[in-house]
């Protein structure tokens, strides 16, 4: 048998082994494999697609590939770490430094290209899937057809061969056989209790605790200031507190007899400081990792419900018109006739309300104020199904803009209700109370008073018009294909919301699509490298619960034990990312005053169910692993 | 107070292997009873069976009239870490923790509280000479005081019957010696009965009586009788009677 035929049976005949890494390098060429299909579809090259799109995709595409290559390198540092003693075991028996190095060439070469055909293979059978997502979040005229993506098979058939080629080079040169005794003993057995700086421990609190304040306190525009070094503070926060005040608080814990010598907790809390401190730096990654994938698909749909929503709050009319102020009546009369028009060509039935907007002078001197008849604003309000209003004869209501986002434009309905309306007989208006409604589009607050009182007003300064349809529900297709026509013949002047919403999803749709790829693929990453260091522990751990065992330990005790100590290493990191992810969002709601409780919480939420299930799973395997051994 | 008839053990495999045939074993109350025998000869096997971490293939075991197989899995966990004591040549002692904490993790798991625990283990560690390093790590101590961190583990809770594994396997001649002494005090002390496996000579020959197996099947027994050393020689006799090699006896030492 030479050598390479050794190699090659090492690693077929160890496939339990080999089988995590393999799935976690095969998963990336999947991932990588599928968003290829996606950007290389036959749709997008047509030179009308937006090139921007294009230029993001590509960038995606470079950060998932950079993120494979540390990944693949990672998983393959820790495969190699846990396969320390076999090595030192060959060289014991006289392998030399080269041949070993040449196995792990070779071994990996063949994993990496198992792995790629597999990816690709597997991807292939994905790949309609990922293409009717696509075209779901993605709003493109035409569909997503499934097509032969031979461009795809290429690029990352050639991508991951260099990529699995140069890390295998890179990992069996820098690979460290030199201390063969260490390599045989193991490397638990050595290491000393962990420490933790108290004075270190304080200033991860403080860090985080600043941090947070920090984020949450600033509001406005002072957000964009504080971001950097609130990531700054955060980060160094988050890496000390997994380096040293996690380990600090579970030997002070250990140090409590009355805690630590209580049933199980001796076992649990035993290893979890040695395990905590091996796997600050995975944790540390982990948190800030999945951290960034919460923030960013947070933010994207945040951003996305800002623009669609705020839109759809403002302008709950389908059709409105606003004439430039210089327009002749001519001309408005002339847009209007347009705009019917194009309302009946696409066989649309709606319904039409025009208004005179006449602002007058007021008590409050600097600015005219608009007052508005009654029965026009209870016209309007009826297509929209508002409440009426029905002001008394001496009285006025001040409206104001009901929507969230103008929120200084609040102040502007106190000043009218300070001031009052003087009618061409001297009498007055009292203003009455203050309602809000979206009914009419003027962004600083209005009266509305009686119908007779209106005729006693005396001439307004200044005229405007307002003319709003409203379409019946359900006539989507004919609304978006108006607002098209209109865009381009009244640009600027007819304004369809869901046309411009239609728009806005449109070009937002490729970022939202690539964001939300490129955030599961991090976290999903992160889970992996979660279920590594798992993995990579699990022997010592089976070597732990055995010896345990043969005194008398019941699989009761067991699973309590396996269960919680897997639950805090599995989610003390993701916990972190979690609230650090709250935070930002919540400094992102900050930064454009808009709440964004409800999109948090969704996605946070999708991605701490997501983990809840991975652990569920991964447990289950842990578990039965160990009681494999434990109780045959 | 433990009483084996007919206790056979066939481990499953491709090729199915009789490790035990029919082995009937007496252990009063207070005896110490060492068990020799050349390497794979069921030594392990057979202390497996009565530590109940294995089960026999057929036969009976009974403890104190009882057999525990009998008991739930969860049941037979807490029987073990209550009435048994176990010694192991690898000592089996938690890295993790330091010697105290080792000693009183049996009682931990039964929840007993802080003070009892630290008591108990105050009091064995006086008697066994480890006080003073009752909060070292065991990657810090030498194998004999391992050894004897491990008995006291064993010895904690006040087992019925207490079970060694080559206990003096890889400990050097003297701290063999004080092992050696130390299970027979306590042997004698708390009438704790006490099994032993071994491949040394010299360790069985603290027992009140030897118990010879090969090939899975009872080959002999000797009792003590007179003085320990000329126990001793009757065991090196014994040995070399059943023939194979000497040299798979490890020690042979005077
Ligand atoms: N789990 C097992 N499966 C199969 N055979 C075993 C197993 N454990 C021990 N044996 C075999 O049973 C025989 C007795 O083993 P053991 O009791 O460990 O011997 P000793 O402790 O006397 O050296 C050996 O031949 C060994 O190979
Ligand atoms: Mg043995």
């Amino acid at each position: 048998m030479t050598f390479r035929q050794f190699a090659l049976n090492n690693v077929l005949r160890n496939k339990r082994l080999y089988i995590a890494y393999f799935l976690s390098s095969m998963f990336t060429v999947m991932v990588f494999f599928t968003f290829a299909i996606f950007a290389f579809h036959p749709a997008f090259s047509e030179a009308s697609f937006n090139q921007n799109a294009l230029f993001g995709m590509a960038v995606a595409g470079g950060i998932i590939y950079v993120f494979s290559f540390f990944f693949v390198l990672y998983s393959m540092s820790s495969f190699l770490q846990s396969r320390k003693k076999e090595f030192g075991l060959l060289m014991m028996l006289g392998a030399t430094n080269k041949q070993i190095r040449l196995m792990v060439f070779l071994e990996n070469i063949i994993i990496g290209f198992i792995a790629t055909v597999g990816g690709i293979l597997i991807g292939l059978v994905f790949a309609k899937a990922i293409l009717l997502i696509a075209e779901n979040i993605l709003i493109i005229s035409e569909s997503l057809n499934f097509y032969f993506p031979t461009l795809a098979i290429i690029v990352t058939f050639v991508s991951f061969i260099f990529l699995f080629f140069c890390i295998s080079l890179f990992v069996s040169f820098i690979l460290r056989t030199n201390k063969l005794t260490d390599l045989i003993k193991g490397d638990k057995q050595t290491k000393g209790e962990p420490k933790a700086s108290i004075f270190l421990s304080i200033i991860a609190a403080i860090l985080l605790i600043a941090g947070y304040a920090t984020a949450i306190i600033v509001k406005g525009a002072a957000v964009i200031y504080a971001m950097i070094p609130v990531i700054l503070v955060v980060t160094l926060g988050t890496y000390l507190l997994f380096t040293q005040l996690s380990v600090f608080i579970i030997r002070r814990l250990k140090s409590n007899k009355s805690i630590f010598w209580r049933k199980t907790n001796m076992l649990l809390f035993s290893d979890l400081s040695f395990r905590m401190k091996d796997n600050a730096r995975t944790f540390f990654m982990v948190a800030i990792i999945s951290t960034v994938a919460f923030s960013a698909i947070g933010a994207l749909y945040g951003f996305q419900s800002y623009l669609t929503k705020g839109g759809k709050d403002m302008n709950l009319y389908t059709f409105t018109y606003l004439p430039w102020l210089d327009d002749s009546e001519e001309v408005i009369e002339r847009d209007i006739r347009k705009i019917n028009t194009v309302l009946q060509e696409e066989n649309i039935d709606a319904q039409m309300g025009k208004m005179e907007l006449n602002y007058f002078e007021t008590s409050e001197k600097n600015n005219s104020v608009l007052i508005v008849r009654a029965s026009d604003y209870n016209y309007f309000a009826s297509l929209i199904k508002e409440k009426e209003l029905d002001p008394e004869p001496n009285k006025a209501i001040v409206v104001e803009q009901s929507d969230a986002m103008l929120t200084q434009e609040t102040k502007a309905s106190e000043g009218l209700m300070e001031s009052s309306i003087v009618l061409e007989d001297g009498e007055t208006l009292q203003p009455s109370h203050v309602v809000s409604t979206p009914v009419l589009s003027e962004s600083a607050a209005y009266y509305v008073i009686n119908d007779k009182a209106y005729e006693k007003l005396e001439t307004p300064v200044r005229t405007d018009w307002s003319v709003v349809w409203k379409a019946k529900e359900g006539q989507t297709d004919q609304v978006l294909e108006a607002g098209r026509k209109l865009n381009e013949q009244l640009q600027y002047k007819a304004y369809s919301v869901d046309y411009t919403l239609y728009e806005i999803e449109k070009a937002y749709g490729p970022i939202l699509f690539i964001g939300l790829f490129i955030g599961i693929v991090f976290f999903v990453s992160a889970g992996s490298f979660l279920y590594f260091r798992l993995f990579t522990d699990l022997d010592e751990e089976k070597r732990k619960f055995l010896s345990i065992a043969k005194i008398g330990l019941t699989q009761l005790e067991l699973k309590k034990v396996v269960n919680r100590e897997i639950a805090i290493l599995f989610f003390s990191p993701i916990v972190v990312a979690l609230v650090h992810g709250a935070v930002a969002l919540t400094a992102l709601s900050h930064l454009f005053d808009y709440n964004l409780t409800v999109e948090s919480t969704l996605v946070l939420g999708s991605f701490a169910v997501i983990q809840i299930l991975y652990f569920i799973i991964v447990r289950y395997f842990y578990v039965k692993q160990v009681k494999r051994l434990v109780f045959r | 107070m433990l009483k084996l008839t007919k206790v056979s053990k066939v481990y499953e495999g491709k090729v199915a292997y009789r490790a035990l045939t029919d082995i009937d074993l007496e252990v009063e109350k207070g005896e110490f009873v060492a068990i020799m025998g050349p390497s794979g000869s069921g030594k392990t096997t057979l202390l497996n069976i009565i530590s109940t971490n294995d089960q026999p293939t057929t036969g009976n075991v009974e403890m104190e009239g009882k057999n525990p197989l009998n008991l739930k899995k969860n049941a037979l966990a807490k029987f073990r870490r209550n009435q048994l004591g176990f010694i192991f040549q690898d000592f089996n002692l938690l890295h993790t923790l330091t010697v105290e904490e080792n000693i009183v993790l049996p009682l931990t798991l039964d929840g007993t509280s802080v003070r009892e625990m630290k008591n108990r283990a105050d009091q064995i560690a006086e008697s066994l000479g480890i006080s003073s390093i009752m909060n070292k790590r065991t990657t810090e101590i030498s194998g004999g005081q391992m050894q004897r961190a491990a008995i006291a583990r064993a010895m904690i809770h006040e087992p019925k019957l207490l079970l060694a594994d080559e206990p003096t396997g890889n400990l050097d001649s003297k701290s063999s010696q004080d092992v050696m002494n130390m299970l027979v005090s306590i042997n004698q002390k708390e009438q704790t009965s006490l099994l032993m496996v071994t491949h040394d000579a010299q360790a069985a020959s603290y027992s009140d009586r030897v118990i010879f197996i090969q090939d899975g099947k009872l080959h002999s027994e000797i009792h003590r009788g007179e003085s320990r050393q000329a126990f001793f020689h009757k065991i090196i006799d014994m040995l070399s009677l059943m023939g194979g090699n000497g040299n798979d006896f490890s020690s042979v030492r005077p």
